[in-house]
């Protein structure tokens, strides 16, 4: 079975889900169960216990066969992003735990220096950590050799919509990785969620793509189908691009057979 | 400091903002606001967060010309005592409101720091996020707030026109135009998270002032790399001075201020008040309005007595938070009360490395 492994736990969909920016909880629910994820992101800041119809955890930790993810979207320091993964483990009861540290509310590029303090705090911990990063190699490996179950770096700026335009800092990040690298931020189309399960991702997170299209549920059976379409290609062996043709009459004839 | 800074006014900061303001300009407003509404979907989702004013205090020691609250007005002053704060805290709580702005004027022995400070300690215990308007404070006083709870500033420079700031602000604290405009550094470097800026439409040539704000924002972000911006666009309303706005601001012009700046800033929050009407709103949200504020009293105590006489402004848009909600939603938008963990409070700033070496020593 080809499934996606972070820590004990393993799942069959390599699609994960965001979910703070939907139109509403009842459009967010159909897209989830529409994608067949299992395991859903959501954060902290928007579980609303005393507000229920303004709660995302809520609904979501009713759904059979979801795993939740929390996120410390709004943390600024890796004490904050620790102090909201103990709450948010109180609350969920799920032991994953996505570090998402923006220097400040608004500007959500993840904060490197802070993600991996807290990622190897939290690591400690026991609880599976899955850090927000920029492309960037040498943080991964570094949050890998901390503990971390996976790593997520994003495709491009969030909520961008300009897909792998970190292909290439991606495509080294896979190929040195021993965790799951799963994609996050910035996809726009199915097309790009396939590639980069093409490239050898583990997963892809998918938020603004789904929650913004006209049709979420329709959006998230199409990513859906993308995720599976491309880990089949990978899985298959994609042929080798080359980067000039190859001659019919081959350049080293002259060489005579092989002996 | 006794001159204009050289990053408000140098003009190739803000030169695709002037052009996209210019009465010149190619661009028709429905084509910003189509551009400006992609950029909110993609960046903020179908969503408006939500937040409400409570006006602490009405005691002024400023003579701002456009102010109801002026110290020369016949309003009847007063201020919530520490009880009084709790059941106003109390009944926002009834309508769901978790995010609120504390107001006050200018500093006086009714309403001093120390006042402030305890409204902060107050609000912070009983809701989710506490932020403040009020006047302008030192750097550790922000700081003494910011460990209060306290997770952003609002001021406005009301204009950034330097004649036209002398003119209408006829004395007081406020008068010091130079301060004012310092002052959000200040509170950046005291620990405040965000910061709140803008213009009040209206006082002077719009887009003059707008893109000033614009270079002032843009200077912020630049210059104190952890902060979160938002920019408001208030437009003059009828006050209890009764003072007309010289520059009235149309609904055209507002509009294409906010798709502009959306369009140029594309990360922060663009904010609208109730001074707007109902339809303004309902239009606006998800066009670049990512931040709204709801069931407004702009009167000293307006929520748990649901007082509803004149306060600082007239309020235009006087929906209750379930019919300002369920309109939003019938435009596929979610309302969202709760957008903040108070967990994240506390000071934001470098202070962050030795709190953590402590922790990681206390987990091995
Ligand atoms: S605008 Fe503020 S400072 Fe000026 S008079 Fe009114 S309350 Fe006082």
């Amino acid at each position: 079975m080809d499934s996606l492994q972070l820590g004990s736990y393993s799942f069959t969909s390599r699609l994960i889900l965001g979910t703070g920016k939907f139109s509403n909880a009842r459009v967010m629910l159909d897209a989830v169960r529409a994608s067949g994820t299992q395991l859903v992101t959501v954060a902290l800041r928007r579980f609303n216990r005393e507000q229920l119809e303004d709660d995302l955890f809520g609904p979501l930790s009713q759904l059979p066969g979801i795993t939740l993810m929390p996120n410390t979207s709004g943390a600024s320091t890796a004490a904050e992003a620790v102090r909201a993964a103990h709450i948010a483990r109180e609350l969920s009861g799920s032991p994953f735990i996505k570090v998402e540290i923006h220097p400040n509310p608004q500007h959500l590029m993840p904060d490197p220096i802070e993600t991996y303090e807290a990622a190897r705090i939290l690591a400690k911990e026991g609880f599976l950590v899955m850090p927000y990063i920029s492309a960037d190699p040498v943080l991964a490996k570094r949050l890998e050799d901390a503990g971390c179950a996976s790593v997520m770096p994003l495709g491009s700026a969030i909520g961008s919509g300009q897909g792998l335009s970190t292909s290439e800092m991606l495509g080294i990040i896979i190929r040195e990785s021993g965790i799951p690298v799963i994609v996050d931020a910035g996809l726009r189309s199915p097309s790009e969620a396939a590639a980069a399960m093409e490239m050898g991702c583990g997963a892809v997170l998918v938020n603004s793509a789904v929650a913004v299209a006209s049709d979420p549920p329709k959006m998230a059976e199409a990513f859906a189908g993308a995720v599976v379409a491309g880990r089949k290609g990978f899985n298959a062996g994609l042929m080798q691009k080359s980067g000039s043709a190859v001659a019919t009459s081959p350049l080293t004839s002259f060489l005579g057979a092989k002996a | 400091m006794s001159t204009v800074p050289e990053w408000l006014t140098d003009e190739r900061e803000s030169a695709a903002l002037a052009s996209m303001l210019s009465p010149s300009s190619s661009a028709s407003l429905e084509a910003l606001a189509a551009e400006s509404k992609a950029i909110t979907l993609r960046r903020f989702g179908r969503t408006i967060s939500l937040y409400a004013p409570l006006y602490l205090s009405n005691h002024c020691s400023s003579g701002c010309i456009y102010c109801g609250f002026a110290s020369d007005r016949t309003t009847l002053r007063r201020r919530l005592e520490p009880d009084e704060i709790e059941r106003e805290l109390i009944a926002m709580k009834k309508l769901g409101i978790s995010d609120i702005l504390l107001l006050t004027g200018e500093r006086t022995k009714a309403a001093d720091f120390d006042y402030l400070r305890k409204a902060v300690e107050i609000a912070a215990k009983r809701t989710q996020k506490v932020s403040v308007e009020a006047f302008p404070m030192s750097v550790a006083e922000y700081r003494t707030l910011a460990e209060c709870g306290c997770t952003g500033i609002t001021i406005y420079q009301e204009t950034y026109n330097r004649e036209r700031y002398e003119a209408l602000h006829r004395w007081g604290p406020k008068k010091d135009f130079l301060d004012r405009l310092e002052t959000p550094a200040r509170a950046l470097e005291g620990g405040i998270k965000t910061v709140g800026l803008g213009a009040l439409l209206g006082l002077s040539e719009p887009v003059e002032d707008a893109l000033m704000l614009y270079r002032h924002a843009r200077h912020l972000s630049r210059t104190y790399w952890r902060a979160g911006i938002s920019v408001s666009f208030p437009r003059m309303r009828p006050q209890t001075g009764g003072y007309e706005p010289p520059f009235p601001v149309d609904d055209h012009l507002l509009a294409r201020i906010i798709f502009a700046f959306r369009i140029a800033l594309p990360d922060i929050e663009l904010v609208l008040s109730t001074r707007e009407s109902a339809a303004y709103r309902d239009g606006m949200a998800g066009l670049g309005i990512t931040r709204m504020s709801i069931a407004s009293r702009t009167t000293v105590g307006g929520y748990d007595d649901n007082n509803t006489d004149k306060g600082q402004f007239d309020v235009s848009d006087d929906r209750s938070a379930e019919e300002f909600c369920a309109a939003l939603r019938a435009r596929e938008i979610e309302p969202v009360f709760k957008n903040w963990e108070p967990v994240f409070n506390g000071p934001s700033g470098t202070q962050s490395r030795t709190v953590i070496q402590e922790e990681m020593h206390s987990c091995h």
